[in-house]
């Protein structure tokens, strides 16, 4: 039956792999994780879904030489084993020059709030509910898509060091798109700690709306406007600057478009970009994967690059400290940034569209990918929901287009901001605080034809 | 026989519950994963993962549910649980879930292999991708060079309350090395035989040792260095060639996707999209020029869409998609075979054991044409040529695209000339694959894997397999800024 294992068991299994004669050092990470997912479309549950997994991944050094082993055997055997097997990798590897060592013992600031016993516990039938009330929010020639998924993982890690964090958590996801009528679609969704504050109404009538007023997208030429982008869509640029550029060993390595570039204006000075995953306003743990407590870090601040964020290895190459931004092991990425936040302007959505006089308001970007990563510029397309506006009204929906865009680029041409924010992305416990922007120039480099 | 027992207690379990329909899987999947940069060890890492899902139709409803504990108290559990997940699917009417008819096979089935990759000793492992890392940095101003190589091994047992009862092991090898130049604010990168780690086939360790990495690795760095000073790709129309290595992946997302027959029937609209291909479009679509025919074929030697039965025990298949440039037939499931008369594809996989099965490409490869790769560019006047995926974007109905590659050269009289970086192309699927005026000869096809394709809620990642050679499209737009 699914349930919170909790610390003290935990601490018991783990103490199997961190007991292990030969090794320098040892350090377990330990997932446990139940979740349900009711998948819809055509306004039908078509696709439901429950899972529960345990794993250990374990980290061990001897002489330098770093192994990892991971298996979702949680018993005090499937400890040893795992961490025997990571042993023996230490064996044939070469020495770690830049091992910087386990995380030392520290206490990991509380999230209270994070974990909610009614999302944990979550039915079938509550789920199937929530996707019926979704359902008949549009109208008759219209039919919703989506998931509703409720988490509970709990998290520790331990090592060698003496150091032992845990943490619970839960999260309720509701995404839908509803589409029809001649042609046309709506997207919403929202992201909470607690099933409670998902509201499944409002999310399919803010969807429903959109597609209705998406109907018979016209033809409209590709080229540079002015934008508007909804927090989903600025969710997705800001996930890509992370990726590609707030990484400690990124930058330290040349790679990221703001390697060298501390203390220097990247962007527009409204822009300010944080990462704070202790913040009750983000879905996020209070330490990272490494055992190293969550820091809050200001990455862009009022235009300004300031610094990425760190892994204990990161830290060590670049002469500083673990912001406690560690993935999981092996991690050859290095760290990277889960709980990002871009500071919210004083404009309501009404003031962005108004304050535009030929230009787009885009719902949401699809299949994005990068193109030049020192550039910071991606690729992706529009998708449900592609408004022309002129002299400040929004005129009729327009089909799909292909942006071709630098984000640092965007980000110099911020005209307003909006004054609320929402998490518009989550992937990996990653959850983006992001409001709208209204941006003076944007490049639509082509056009789909719907 | 003991984990086919596990197995046949849930579907007996769902069974009891009140499951109309149950089959169930017991997956257990090992992976070994060895990175090299810059000769020192970058990560090291087994990993084993196994459970059991269960999947049941209840009254013509779905549901699913998956543990990782195989005790008789939780598989009976998880029985139930896939039970009132699918009387609760019915909280919202549909037309019932029919399931076309397949033979129930008692049956084994394994990848041949000649040498296992997980005996294979690690140090020999790791001595090969040190040295493909040293060569590799011989080459001045090369800022990293990494070498991988990944294993991976699943194997599953499959019972359905209609009689089946199937076991069956795969394993895939893969490995490959990267080059990366950096300079002034420029970052550059070569891989080989492909990017994203490289070449991996359902093979064993015989497949690293064809790879050529130690004798390719000098050169790919080179060509990373060479990129730096290189210009970018312009700006034009123009005929394009293709390394089979890009054919490759615009197939995968400009047929292989769009002919997902749950794609087209709305079932993954709200994440990975839709279609533009309706079910009345067959036999009747021009998809591409009369020198294009696709198949979706999990026979394919090598492929890792290979296998012996899918995971609801439909044997593997060899299915034509587009014959002569016309769309035929899309990849079809028991469930949607019966909403859109389609023959089965044997393409429903599951992503381990925690997932519920959804259609996959299996290996959907572009029939070979004639002539060599550089009988093609020896054929074209002016042109460009790309190699190696680096970026992918498509829209949510699969029409307009935009893909990009590592490395392009001028092609000039029938020679490569002038390297460009940063190449990436741009157009609309049929008008593209309509341009199609040259493939490739059996000598230049190759079977390449793609390992990481991503599809459903909860995302699911799938291992497919293409085979393709080289493709000559005319008038396409290279370039795009």
């Amino acid at each position: 039956m699914p349930g919170l294992i909790g610390p003290d068991e935990v601490r018991a299994t783990v103490e199997a792999a961190l007991d292990l004669p030969g090794a320098d050092g040892v350090e377990v990470l330990f997932l446990h994780e139940w979740n349900g997912l009711t998948r819809f479309a055509n306004s039908s549950i078509h696709q439901s879904t429950a899972r529960e997994d345990t794993g250990i991944r374990v980290r061990v050094i001897s002489e330098g030489r770093v192994g990892v082993a991971s298996s979702n055997d949680f018993t005090k055997d499937g400890a040893r084993r795992a961490a025997a097997s990571a042993l023996e990798m230490t064996e044939v590897a070469a020495p770690d020059l830049l091992f910087p060592g386990l995380a030392p013992k520290a206490e990991a600031p509380e999230k209270p709030g994070a974990f909610d016993e009614a999302t944990a516990f979550s039915t079938p039938e509550q789920r199937a509910e929530a996707v019926a009330t979704l359902a008949a929010q549009p109208d008759r020639d219209f039919h919703a898509a989506g998931a509703f998924e409720t988490s509970a993982v709990e998290v520790a890690v331990a090592n060698t060091e003496g150091q032992f964090c845990y943490a619970p958590t839960t999260q309720a996801s509701l995404n839908t798109v509803v589409s029809g009528g001649r042609s046309g679609s709506g997207a919403a969704d929202a992201a909470e700690t607690g099933m409670g504050d998902v509201d499944a109404e409002e999310i399919g009538r803010r969807a429903a709306a959109k597609a209705r007023d998406s109907q018979d997208p016209r033809e409209l030429a590709a080229g540079r406007y002015e934008v508007v982008l909804e927090p989903p869509a600025v969710g997705t640029m800001a996930s890509f600057l992370a990726y590609m550029g707030f990484g400690g060993r990124t930058i330290e390595e040349g790679r990221s478009p703001f390697s060298g570039k501390a203390g220097e204006k990247v962007c527009s000075e409204m822009i300010t970009i944080s990462d704070d995953a202790l913040s009750p306003l983000t879905i996020g743990l209070p330490f990272d994967f490494e055992g190293t407590p969550k820091q809050k870090v200001a990455l862009i601040d009022q235009g300004v690059f300031r610094t990425g964020v760190h892994d204990r290895r990161s830290a060590k190459r670049a002469r500083a400290e673990s912001t406690g931004h560690a993935l999981p092991p092996p991690n050859p990425e290095g760290p990277f940034p889960l709980n990002l936040f871009l500071a919210t302007g004083d404009a309501s959505m009404e003031d962005l569209i108004a304050s535009t006089t030929r230009g787009l308001l885009v719902s949401r970007f699809h299949y994005s990918n990068i193109v030049h990563p020192i550039e910071t510029t991606i690729t992706g397309m529009t998708r449900d929901g592609t408004w022309l506006i002129e002299d400040g009204q929004i005129k009729h929906p327009v089909r799909n287009f292909r942006f071709t865009q630098s984000i640092l680029e965007a980000l110099s041409n911020v005209e307003l901001i909006g004054r609320e924010s929402v998490i518009a992305s989550e992937f990996f416990f990653a959850a983006s605080r992001v409001p709208a922007l209204k941006i003076s120039s944007f490049n639509f480099s082509s056009a789909s034809d719907h | 026989v003991l984990v086919l027992e596990v197995v046949r207690e849930a579907v007996e379990a769902a069974r009891r519950a009140g499951a109309d329909y149950a089959d169930a899987r017991f997956v257990s999947e090992e992976s070994e994963t060895l990175t090299v940069r810059n000769q020192e060890m970058e990560g090291i890492d087994r990993s084993l993962s196994q459970g059991v899902g269960i999947r049941v139709l209840v009254n013509g409803y779905w549901g699913f549910a998956a543990t990782a504990r195989t005790d008789e108290a939780e598989i009976d559990r998880t029985g139930a649980l896939a039970v009132s997940i699918a009387r609760a699917a019915s909280r919202l009417p549909m037309e019932p879930v029919r399931l076309a008819p397949v033979q129930p096979v008692t049956a084994e089935w394994r990848t041949p292999i000649q040498e296992d990759p997980f005996t294979v000793p690690l140090d020999e492992k790791v001595s090969l991708i040190m040295e493909a890392s040293r060569r590799m940095q011989e080459v001045d101003g090369l800022a990293f060079a990494e070498a991988n190589l990944d294993f991976y091994r699943r194997s599953t047992s499959f019972v359905s309350s209609e009689g089946a009862s199937i076991e069956q092991t795969v394993v895939n090898s893969g490995g490959g090395v990267e080059a990366t130049a950096i300079s002034g604010g420029d970052v550059q990168r070569r891989s080989f035989p492909n990017s994203f780690r490289g070449h991996i086939r359902a093979a064993g360790y015989e497949h690293i040792r064809s790879l050529g990495l130690l004798e390719e690795a000098e050169r790919v760095a080179r060509e990373a260095v060479e990129l730096l000073s290189a210009k970018d790709c312009p700006s034009e129309k123009t005929t394009l060639v293709l390394d089979s290595n890009q054919v490759v992946l615009q197939m995968h997302e400009s047929v292989g996707h769009p002919l997902e027959l749950d794609r087209v029937l709305g079932m993954e609209e709200a994440y990975a999209g839709t279609s533009f291909v309706r079910p009345d479009d067959r036999g009747k679509l021009r998809y591409g020029s009369d020198k294009v025919t696709i198949v979706a074929d999990s026979t394919l030697p090598g492929g890792l869409g290979t296998y012996g039965f899918d995971d609801e025990g439909v044997p593997a298949q060899r299915v034509t998609l587009i014959e002569d440039g016309t769309f035929q037939n899309f990849i079809a499931s028991r469930e949607t075979a019966t909403v859109v008369s389609s023959p089965l594809a044997g393409a429903m996989r599951a992503d381990g054991w925690q997932n519920l099965p959804l259609i996959r490409m299996t290996n959907i490869n572009l029939e070979p044409g004639e002539g060599s790769r550089a009988e093609i560019i020896g054929d074209t006047k002016d042109g460009i040529f790309m190699t190696t995926n680096t970026s992918w974007s498509i829209d949510d109905k699969r029409v307009n695209f935009q893909f990009g590659c590592e490395a392009a050269w001028r092609i000039k009289d029938g020679k490569l000339t002038e390297m460009y970086k940063n190449p990436n192309y741009a157009g609309i699927t049929t008008d593209f694959w309509r341009s199609c005026d040259a493939i490739g000869g059996s000598e230049e096809w190759v079977v390449w894997g793609t390992p990481n394709c991503g599809k459903g809620q909860p995302g699911q990642a799938a291992r497919v397999g293409h085979g393709a050679s080289p493709a000559r499209f005319r008038d396409v737009q290279v370039g795009v800024r």
